[in-house]
């Protein structure tokens, strides 16, 4: 039965009977203390009649009410469990429920059932893509190795500068190689979930310092200034060693690689609302603004970035921000208003990802 | 009677990768080279080896269960040191191969030639 039907049927029923009992009830019992000259008498039968239809028409009311909450809270409590949990929960569409309503639960189900379709379509891809680095990337270690050591070896033998020279440019680009595939591996084990992260209570201040430190050759080498700003104390950080540091050390190679000589590269550290920010401030050629929303896209290189002499593969970000979010962190950029370039802030909750508290 | 300790056993069936080890091995320890895990577990039996170089992806048999067969045994052979020089290098084979009872997991790739002898060097008996 549609809605409008039910609340019409439920109107002229309900509410002329009702209003029937209370103006009976009115004339026989307010109305005569009003005014006494006026007597009605009071009769057993309407009084009884009256307080039947006035005790059915309650009972009607909430049932009513029900007839149309149930089936809303039912549906309320499976759209929530999906949107949270993903979970189903079956549902039953009541047949005593208005037609409005049972279309609403069944356009729902049939909805849930083509975000699960899309969804499980989406996991599919991504898990063929993911074996497939895992397995392209295993295949390119074996010949990989065999270059690799092959060149140490000859690296040992009796050879002239140049071709000292020619040996290490083939060693150096083979270590490039070797840490490419360590990056798509990661990378397909951190975007599977099979990525094993090691937790444990972390100085982010000292880990900034620690790459400072490592990265000062490299800055000086570019004629650039790296320098780390002291944020005040900063408490220590659940969070995975490691892929943290790693994450800093790519922003700050970045920062290095976009900043033009004279520059300077500032690593900031700093604690608020139970995060830690780690910022790293650089003198770039900036991030245009057309680029902005895909710079976190895996292989994604901003045109200007491509334009430049800089080697990159695109993902670094795009791991760095999955680590970060692993994390229950994030990391975000912003434009400098202080002048040209980028400042990168990634931030960590301090108990790390709310999954393992 | 031979030396036992002098023996190092290399599981590798690439054989490039089994010249360029035995070109730095040369000289340095007396080395057995298997393709495969019924050759290794049979070297394994016969020299008593110091050390296994043990890859993971093999013909036949896999290092995995070359290690398990290894560490079952019931002598003195089961406590030989084993370090896994493989390309698979996700956690889940490292937590695989350490739960089996491997030394030592070194990724390929990742590793000169130099930096396998200094564990090795680390585990050999002086």
């Amino acid at each position: 039965m549609p809605l409008w039907l039910v609340f019409t049927i439920a109107f002229v029923v309900l509410i002329a009977t009702t209003l029937g009992s209370v103006w009976y009830f009115t004339f026989t019992i307010l109305y005569p203390l009003v005014t006494p000259e006026v007597y009605i008498p009071l009769t057993t039968g309407g009084t009884l009649l009256g307080a039947f239809v006035l005790f059915i028409n309650l009972i009607l009311f909430v049932i009513l009410g029900r007839l149309i909450a149930l089936p809303i809270r039912r549906l309320t409590r499976a759209a929530n469990a999906f949107a949270t949990r993903g979970e189903r929960i079956p549902i039953v569409i009541p047949s005593f429920a208005p037609s409005e309503v049972r279309t609403l639960m069944r356009s729902f189900i049939e909805l849930v059932g083509s975000v699960e379709a899309a969804h499980k379509k989406d996991v599919d891809t991504s898990q063929v893509k993911s074996d497939f680095i895992t397995t392209a990337a295993h295949q390119l270690r074996t010949p990989l190795t065999g270059v690799r050591w092959a060149l140490e070896a000859l690296e040992k033998s009796e050879l002239t500068e140049d071709q000292k020279a020619l040996v290490k440019n083939a060693t150096d680009k083979c270590h490039e190689l070797v840490t490419i595939v360590r990056t798509l591996l990661d990378i397909s084990a951190i975007e599977s979930g099979k990525y094993k992260y090691a937790f444990e209570q972390v100085d982010l201040g000292a880990l900034c310092a620690e790459v400072v430190v490592d990265f000062t050759p490299q800055a000086t080498e570019r004629g650039l200034v790296l320098a780390s700003v002291p944020g005040g104390a900063i408490p220590l950080v659940r969070c995975d060693r490691e892929r943290v540091k790693w994450i800093i050390e790519n922003l700050v190679d970045n920062a290095i690689r976009y900043t033009p000589q004279g520059g300077h590269v500032t690593i900031g550290c700093s604690f608020g609302a139970e995060r830690v920010f780690v910022t790293v401030h650089d003198m770039g050629i900036g991030i245009p603004a057309k680029d902005s929303a895909n710079i976190f896209e895996r292989f994604y290189r901003a045109g200007n970035a491509v334009a430049k002499e800089n080697e990159g593969n695109g993902l670094g970000l795009y791991i760095a921000r999955t680590i970060a979010t692993d994390h229950g962190g994030d990391l975000r950029f912003s434009p400098n208003t202080d002048g040209p370039g980028t400042t990168f802030t990634l931030s960590l909750p301090v108990g790390g990802p709310a999954t393992t508290v | 009677m031979a030396e036992p300790t002098n023996f190092v056993l290399v599981v590798e069936d690439d054989p490039v990768l089994k010249n360029l080890l035995g070109h730095t091995f040369a000289g340095k320890y007396q080395t057995l080279y298997a393709n495969n895990g019924t050759e290794a577990l049979a070297l394994f039996e016969a020299n008593k080896p110091a050390l296994v170089l043990l890859d993971l992806i093999l013909p036949g048999m896999s290092g995995f269960e070359i290690l398990e067969t290894i560490r079952k045994r019931t002598d003195a052979q089961k406590d030989t040191p084993v370090i896994i020089v493989s390309n698979l290098g996700q956690a889940s084979d490292k937590e695989k191969a350490k739960a089996l009872g491997a030394n030592d997991y070194l990724v390929k790739a990742e590793n000169s030639i130099e930096e396998i002898v200094s564990k090795m060097e680390a585990m050999l008996p002086k």
